[in-house]
């Protein structure tokens, strides 16, 4: 295959391309979804963790995988609706060894993620287990959904 | 200052056999070092309890296993960056490995396993005698 190359060339300055761009490659990316039979997409952000966020009436739920990092070594804040898990994952130290293989990375990492709705902070409970971190947000009482009884004459 | 991590999608297993269950299997990325006494393999297997994984030395051939334990996703999920799923990987060892002492333990989801070399595989010092 040919590699074409272009010294001079530059992103056009275009206010809001790159966005344009992205909503695209979504758009395709249901699109081939659809076609293949998957029914949930997985749009990752690139930025580590890889999160699931679910809702149902009176919770938010975030799932994160995270082997490898000590919870000591994780930060999570939530500041109105935003969100934010940062921490480091830190290498195994083994001296006088011979690396065959290197997959696993590490590095540090920060991810912020905008909440569809207020959350009781208060109330967030977080774990970690076997390197998947759960984070369940109580919603307050003035957001949940409210049953309204119409009475009959 | 280390780099940013970034997410590494999760590669699916080319599967030779079908699975039983209706789940993705993937596998798991491996950091692999020797020392002049063991083997170690370290796999990140997020989400298996150290009671699901299945390791098996069959002549040179190492297979690892791992069963996702989770229940389903809890509400309607609203955004999703991965899937759950099972591990599954096989590598063929070079060196003989001491069955008896091979060590497996899990910590934050990452899967150690100790394969310590048989007598005769640990590197023999040769002198060299000068006539």
């Amino acid at each position: 295959m040919a590699i074409f190359r272009y010294p001079n060339w530059r992103w056009p300055d275009v206010p809001g391309a790159l966005e344009d761009f992205e909503r695209a490659r979504r758009q395709m990316d249901r699109l081939l979804s659809a076609f293949t039979g998957g029914s949930e997409s997985v749009a990752s952000s690139g930025v580590f963790p890889p999160l699931i966020v679910s809702e149902d009436e009176d919770k938010i739920y975030v799932e994160a995988e995270i082997s490898g990092i000590k919870a000591e070594d994780l930060d999570i804040s939530i500041v109105g609706r935003t969100l934010t898990i940062s921490g480091e994952r830190k290498p195994e130290e083994a001296q006088n060894v011979n690396y065959h293989r290197r997959e696993r990375k590490w590095g540090s990492f920060r991810k912020a993620l905008t909440l569809p709705e207020d959350v009781d902070t208060e109330a967030v409970r977080a774990e970690c287990k076997n390197g998947v971190l759960r984070l369940v947000l109580p919603k307050p009482e003035q957001v949940k959904p409210r049953k309204i009884t119409i009475n009959g004459q | 200052m280390a780099d940013d991590l970034q997410i590494e999608e999760k590669k699916a297993v080319q599967a030779t056999g079908e699975s039983t269950r209706d789940i993705p299997v993937f596998v798991p990325a491996v950091d692999i070092y020797e020392s002049e006494n063991a083997l170690t393999i370290l796999a990140d297997m997020p989400g298996v309890p150290i009671e699901k994984i299945d390791i098996d030395l069959d002549s040179d051939q190492l297979t690892i296993r791992g069963t996702v334990d989770q229940e389903e996703v809890k509400g309607k999920v609203i955004f999703k960056e991965f899937t759950y799923g099972d591990y599954y990987r096989q590598f063929s060892l070079s060196s003989d490995i001491d069955r008896a002492k091979i060590q497996a333990s899990t910590k934050d989801g990452v899967l150690k396993l100790v394969l310590p070399k048989a007598e005769a595989a640990k590197p023999r010092k040769i002198t060299v005698q000068s006539t």
